[in-house]
């Protein structure tokens, strides 16, 4: 299956069109013998992480929310006012950068620093493209889940350091939070590794890829695959902290939550993370369940409506947007829903997706090996 | 074990409800609502769709009769201050000089023709304490003070909050109380005289 | 209602079943701690400052300090005439300023004993009940902010903003009317009033309908206010509890058929008290329910005006005004329904003066957040937030 999928890219460039060609000849580009095309390769998601937060994060997000709400949102900067988060990020660089005179200095400046580190590393394994993934891990998956746990030691720095109540409660729920969502996250992230056999991410996509386009998509893969991917999905709002399980960061409850002190920089710092973790768990879902760079596009007969949307460039287009589909429904679901108490949290992560998780967990095994 | 799924089932379907609800007006953003005002017929015909109006472009539409800020056509006040009595919050601080019986014509009269009998040098509405009761507008007899629909008046330095719609200059208004000061002196001088003469004459009666 | 002895337990978390406290958990002693909430905090609806002892999140005590917003309300009416006194009671309970004038006027009528004309009555229902629709929509919607929902609040300020604006159109002010006079009204209502009042009662309905849809049904919302903050009908009467409140206990009391006024009692509409079906009576979720129902009448009450309403030919708002307000000695009070309970206004007079010589206000907000402190023991942080959202105070009533 992945050598007929791989012959259907197309569009040659200069580097090769060949599976990760564009990641090794970055990685083997050496400039007076330094690893320059590492440092590119780690700047890729850098930059798109701040491009698309600035772009669809901020003012997308501020739009989308407006409409819903029969509003016009940001206006006055630039034509529909595109340019408000430039003056955003202008403002809060020009911001007084805050340390509060009793907070632990140390805990509260490396805070959002962890918190980013943490959102960014799992960008190593994404595939953004067939041709194109920071690290190549045959256990890239695996990685993905256990990475985002760094994300609850910068919380809880960030809320501890800052010596403000309304901040540790905070730091104090967004771990308990983080944690216990892991499990069921993890357990529906299992039944697509699965439905693999694999825990390499571009391996998963190449499974995915056929002429059917969408139907050889895991979600469509097995009768129950709808279940895991549900869940997933909603554990994954818990570990990004959207609502309706925003409780760390509750802003009429616990003002702003952990990073109720912050201020300037750090505070845009922590926002980033924040965007950088919610198109993160994005991309694993569809990567998992709805094929990540492949189109979903069919082949209709003659009109091979698959084979010519698919290829490096495409595939990057085709997992952005589906990375940009789950992230418009958060915002849809932030936008419509209250917000959970602390104690129903806990109930619907143990009580309802964790058993629901290990029942298709179960499941998925039966139909794996009992496959008609 | 019912009322578990139960819950799971009117969990979802509420949920899905309220989702379809926002996405409707979502898409139903490609609508914008008017800037008409209530008092406009049409008003409840207007499309359903964004209603933000921006603000210094476009503006929420003030009704005729709204009270906002607080204005005195001068030319018909008479200087009464009913305005000031009734003003539960003194923001009104007038003063007034009776006018000289010569300068009648030059005062003139009200719009309604009432013979203006004071002078107002001063006339100040402070209206960023103005509360904009109407109670003021009400009490004035020649309906010459009154609350405009302007509702934006913002400064930036609050002494330009205080109007000013005195009548006369301060020059003007010194030369005017000078010249009442002169007639009265004359007149009680006049007086005195007279009682003078009247005593003059009451003793040469004797 | 059962007294609960917490000396000994530490911290405990009790939740109400209609008379009985039943506790949740105990001997959790821990560390308290001090947590200021206000007065600015997010979800204090202004300037209330609680301070609460919590165990966790587990609220042990929390204690509302008040006044930061002391306007000297009473000491004002005392030093300006009766017509001035209006004005000040709009910025008492500034989400309906109506209804607190209605209150004053009446109150002041009952000490002159004056007669209205019947078209005064009749708007001065309008408005009042208008404003009534417009604070319930402030407090539906704030209430699904503190919730987290923030989508209904702006769809409640969409349809509020109309109501202001009919509103400003009837009496020139968007918020702070000075329209309902002892005695009278400042003007008529505007040629087209009355039929675009109707319009707005036809647009309103199918909005109501969806605001249900979006945040009294779903169920998160109804999971985050079920069974929370439940106070027993005894208790929130001996509290002096009114309004939606004392209504979501279960008591049917409402001072527009209980103690009528004005021209209620030729009005159909019901008081709607919670059946126990929806809601557990005395909840969060029951005085939100109420408040919604209570949209859903004063609808039906302004129906019933514009259809019953008097003509308008020789008509003089002003006619019954007396020229000057000097009523004999004596003391009166009164009270309206507003929609935030009971608002009585006590006055006193001395029978040579046009000032009063004392007026006190009787604040609903006032009392009904009198029993917080009862209310929040042994809840949850957001629960305590649910709880102050389901109070629905306004501070310019509760510290005047």
């Amino acid at each position: 299956m992945s050598t007929t999928a791989l012959s259907q890219f197309s569009i040659p460039l200069l580097m090769g069109n060949s599976l990760n060609a564009w990641s090794d000849a970055l990685a083997g580009f050496y400039l007076f013998g330094l690893p320059l095309g590492l440092v590119i390769i780690a700047a890729i998601p850098l930059v798109f992480i701040a491009l698309y937060s600035l772009t669809y994060g901020v003012y997308g997000e501020r739009k989308i929310s407006a409409f819903m709400q029969d509003r016009l949102g940001p206006m006055e900067v630039g034509k529909w006012g595109i340019l408000q988060t430039i003056a955003d990020i202008l403002k809060l660089l020009q911001k007084e950068d805050i340390v509060p005179a009793s907070a632990d200095k140390f805990l509260f400046v490396v805070g959002p620093g962890i918190l980013f580190v943490g959102s960014f590393l799992a960008f190593a394994v994404l595939p953004f493209s067939p041709a194109f993934i920071g690290a190549s891990l045959n256990v890239g998956l695996f990685f993905a889940i256990g990475i985002v746990a760094i994300e609850v030691v910068g919380i809880l720095a960030a809320g501890w350091g800052s010596n403000n109540k309304w901040s540790l409660y905070g730091a104090v729920r967004s771990v308990a939070q983080i944690v216990s969502y892991e499990i069921p996250a993890a357990i529906a992230l299992l039944c697509g590794a699965m439905m693999a056999g694999t825990l390499d991410m571009q391996k998963i996509n190449i499974l995915q890829s056929g002429s059917y386009g969408f139907a050889h998509f895991f979600l469509f893969h097995s009768p129950i695959a709808w279940l895991p991917f549900l869940i997933y999905f909603i554990a994954s709002l818990a570990e990004v902290n959207r609502a309706p399980f925003d409780i760390p960061e509750a802003e009429s409850e616990l003002v702003a939550g952990y990073f109720t002190e912050y201020t300037g920089m750090k505070f845009a710092v922590i926002f980033l993370a924040e965007y950088g973790s919610m198109f993160m768990v994005s991309a694993i879902i569809s990567i998992v369940f709805l094929g990540g760079w492949n189109s979903p596009l069919p082949n209709l007969g003659g009109v091979a409506l698959n084979d010519w949307t698919n290829g490096p460039v495409w595939g990057a287009l085709w997992i952005i947007s589906k990375g940009f589909f789950f992230i418009f429904v958060q915002m849809w679901l932030r936008w419509t829903l209250p917000r959970l108490r602390v104690d129903q949290l806990m109930y619907l992560c143990w009580k309802v997706l964790t058993p629901f998780a290990f029942i298709s967990f179960v499941l998925t095994a039966i139909w794996e090996v009992y496959r008609p | 074990m019912s009322e578990y799924f139960g819950n799971i089932k009117t969990g979802a379907v509420t949920i899905a409800t309220g989702m379809g609800i926002t996405l409707k007006h979502f898409f139903n953003a490609i609508h914008r609502k008017g800037d008409a005002g209530l008092d406009d017929v049409d008003y409840f015909r207007q499309v359903d769709g964004l209603c933000t109006l921006q603000y210094p472009r476009e503006v929420i539409p003030t009704p005729a009769n709204a009270r906002y800020r607080l204005y005195n056509k001068i030319e018909d006040c008479i200087g009464c201050g009913q305005c000031v009595r009734a003003c539960p919050i003194s923001c009104i601080e007038m003063e007034t000089i009776k006018v000289a019986p010569d300068d009648l014509a030059v005062c003139g009269k009200t719009s309604d023709g009432q013979q203006k009998k004071f002078w107002v040098p001063v006339f100040d509405i402070d209206v960023a304490k103005c509360m904009t009761c109407g109670i003021c507008t009400t009490v004035c007899p020649t309906e010459c003070l009154y609350h405009t629909p302007v509702a934006d008046f913002s400064e930036f330095d609050r002494s330009n909050m205080l109007y000013h719609f005195g009548n006369l200059t301060r020059l003007e208004a010194e030369a005017k109380r000078r010249k009442l000061a002169e007639i009265q002196a004359k007149a009680l001088a006049d007086k005195e005289k007279k009682a003078a003469e009247a005593k003059l004459e009451k003793k040469d009666g004797e | 209602m059962q007294e609960l002895d917490t000396a000994g337990l530490g911290s405990v978390r009790v939740t109400r079943q209609s008379d009985t406290v039943v506790i949740l958990e105990k001997d959790l002693a821990t560390e308290q701690m001090v947590l200021a909430m206000g007065p600015q905090h997010p979800s204090t609806h202004g300037v209330l400052k609680l301070e609460c002892l919590t165990d966790g999140e587990v609220i042990t005590q929390a204690e509302p300090y008040l006044g930061y917003l002391h306007r000297c309300f009473e000491k004002c009416c005392e030093n300006v005439d009766y017509p001035a006194v209006v004005p000040y009671t709009d910025r008492l309970d500034y989400l309906a300023g109506m209804n607190s004038e209605f209150a004053y006027a009446i109150t002041v009528e009952k000490l002159l004993d004056i007669e209205i004309p019947r078209r005064v009555e009749f708007i001065r229902v309008i408005v009042a009940e208008l404003n009534r629709i417009a604070s319930h929509l402030v407090a539906i919607g704030t209430y699904g902010i503190d919730l987290g929902a923030f989508t209904p609040f702006l769809f409640c300020f969409r349809d509020r903003e109309i109501i202001l604006g009919l509103l400003e159109w009837a009496s020139g002010a968007r918020m702070l009317y000075n329209y309902i006079w002892v005695g009278g009204l400042a003007y008529d209502v505007p040629a087209d009033f009355l039929k675009r009042v109707k319009e707005f009662v036809d647009y309103f309905r199918p909005k109501t309908v969806e605001l249900c849809e979006l945040l009294t049904k779903n169920e998160i919302f109804v999971k985050r206010t079920l069974g929370i903050g439940i106070m027993p009908a005894d208790v929130a009467i001996n509290y002096g509890w009114s309004g939606p409140m004392l209504r979501g206990s279960g008591v049917k009391w409402d001072l527009r058929r209980n103690d009528p006024y004005s021209i209620y009692p030729e009005l159909d509409f019901k008081v709607p008290v919670p059946d126990g079906k929806d809601s557990v009576i005395g909840d969060c979720l029951s005085r939100h329910l109420v408040r919604a129902w209570e949209m859903d009448e004063s609808l039906k009450i302004i129906e019933q005006c514009i259809d019953k309403m008097p003509s308008a030919e020789g008509f003089n708002s002003r006619s019954a005004i007396p020229k000057r307000i000097r009523p004999k000695a004596g003391e009166v009070y009164g009270r309206a329904e507003n929609p935030r309970g009971e608002l009585g206004f006590y006055i006193e007079s001395d029978g040579k003066s046009t000032k009063p010589l004392r007026c006190k206000a009787r604040s609903s907000c006032f009392v009904n957040l009198s029993a917080m402190k009862d209310l929040s023991m042994g809840q949850l942080i957001p629960d305590l937030v649910a709880i102050i959202g389901s109070i629905d105070i306004v501070l310019g009533e509760v510290d005047r």
